[in-house]
């Protein structure tokens, strides 16, 4: 029996005109899925709670985001973009004076909140009688990254009350922040592509 | 130096007589201003100050918040213990207060709408006052002047004040002229009856004709006279469950051109579109 030594081969080197193609398709590669990731999604993450249904097809409607109970608790949230103009003590007193003075609710209370990924957000707490019966209407807002986020929670007063923790379990999901590592690479407009 | 004495003491007595005179016709034309009470004298009857003042009179209402009520001292209820001032005092005849028609109007979010018209009724009529108007968004309630105040400040806690409208009217001149037209007028009546008696009947057809014409109008301003007693004994607050509306809010202030302000709202959350089938 002889042992055979091979002798080590060096292995051979890609050629110049694969790494050359190699280089492109990654960027091209890079970009689609960027892109992609723009083009779909929503600025937000928001967990449904349990118990709600998030619907689809709502966007016409002019909202980001839907869920609903059974019942009709509904909770929606929406996104304004460039809205940077002003801070939020303004955009709250605004929607205060909108809601009692022209759509005539009550105002029960400002609450100030804070979303999950630490951004300081007012929860104003409406209510108004529909058809004669009371509903609860509340309506929060973050500013962040150039953009308003508008939450919105309503139902009839008995029904808001017993679906209360969840519509706040809900809100208390909110963030409107990215926390991605890409986001200091891909700046602002792709920042909240989730 | 007679001439002079005599004409230095004409002077004088002019002059004394000059101001009785003032003081007389001032007496005359201030007539006594007591509270104003619900006017409660026999049907037809008008109401004068001295009934008024003899009448279960409330107490004279506190000023509207936030304001002094103008005019001279108050003539205030005597207070436990306190004598009361004699009523020939020429000081308590100054003092006599302005009569004030207090009005108020308050504007509500639109939030339990029923409950609470429930609750501005129950309001007023533990004040001592009455329904006097109830729609499906809307109550007017009449309060005991003394407990107006009082009673606002109940009404305002129950809801959401979107706006309030307080105003207070002085109507002394117009009370004043009230009493004056109905003296004349009774007056004129005696003084046809009196004719009356003694006419011819030529003269008396004319003259029941006048008599006609002056009972009429007596009891026209005695009706006058009575409403004007319940709108001073009683003040009106109207509680309206309603927006302010685009065109009053415009009024107040700027309206902001964020389109999506006005798209906030019960209705526009609760419509939930179909979804596509999947």
């Amino acid at each position: 029996m002889s042992l055979r030594v091979t002798p080590r081969v060096p292995s051979r080197p890609a050629p110049r005109r694969a790494r050359r193609l190699a280089a492109p398709l990654l960027c091209a590669a890079t970009v689609v899925l960027a892109m992609a990731g723009v083009g779909c999604g929503r600025p937000f993450r928001i967990a449904t709670a349990p118990g709600f249904v998030e619907l689809d097809g709502q966007s016409a409607t002019g909202y980001d985001y839907r869920a609903t109970s059974p019942e009709g608790v509904v909770m929606a949230v929406k996104v304004l973009e460039d809205e940077d103009r002003a801070e939020l003590g303004f955009w709250t007193k605004s929607i205060v004076l909108q809601m009692r003075d022209v759509s005539g609710y009550a105002h029960l209370a400002t609450v100030d909140v804070t979303s999950l990924d630490g951004t300081p957000g007012k929860r104003m707490e409406f209510a108004h009688d529909e058809d004669g019966k009371p509903y609860l209407y509340w309506v929060t807002v973050f500013a962040a990254q150039g953009k308003l986020f508008i939450a919105e929670a309503g139902a009839p007063k008995p029904l808001f009350e017993r679906n209360r923790a969840s519509v706040e379990w809900t809100m208390k999901s909110l963030k409107v922040k990215c926390d991605t590592l890409v986001s200091p690479v891909l700046a602002s407009r792709t920042c909240h592509r989730w | 130096m007679r001439t002079r004495r005599t004409t230095l003491c004409l002077i004088v007595l002019g002059a004394l007589a000059c101001l009785q005179g003032c003081g007389m016709a001032s007496a005359e034309s201030a007539p006594a201003m007591a509270p104003m009470a619900p006017a409660k004298s026999s049907a037809g009857a008008a109401v004068t100050h001295e009934e008024l003042a003899q009448a279960d009179a409330p107490a004279p209402p506190p000023p509207p918040p936030g304001e002094a009520r103008p005019g001279p001292a108050k003539k205030e209820a005597p207070r436990a213990g306190e004598p009361e001032r004699a009523a020939g005092d020429g000081k308590a005849e100054v003092a006599r207060e302005h009569l004030i028609v207090y009005t108020a109007t308050i504007t509500m979010a639109v939030y339990q709408v029923q409950p609470n018209l429930a609750l501005v009724e129950r309001i007023a009529k533990e004040s001592g006052g009455y329904l006097s108007l109830r729609s499906d968004n809307q109550i007017t309630v009449r309060i005991p002047r003394a407990k107006f105040d009082a009673a606002l400040g109940a009404i305002e806690k129950i809801g959401d004040v979107l706006h309030r409208d307080v105003s207070a009217e002085d109507v002394t001149d117009q009370y004043v002229d009230l009493e004056i037209r109905i003296k004349n007028a009774r007056a004129m009546q005696t003084r046809l009856k009196q004719l009356l008696e003694k006419a011819a009947v030529k003269e008396a057809i004319e003259i029941e004709k006048e008599l006609a014409r002056v009972t009429q109008e007596l009891e026209l301003l005695e009706g006058k006279l009575k409403l004007l007693s319940d709108k001073i004994a009683y003040s009106t607050i109207t509680v309206v469950f309603a927006a302010r509306g685009s065109a009053l809010q415009s009024a107040s202030r700027v309206r902001l051109p964020f389109p999506w302000l006005q798209q906030l709202g019960l209705v526009n959350l609760l419509q939930l579109q179909e979804e596509r089938t999947r």
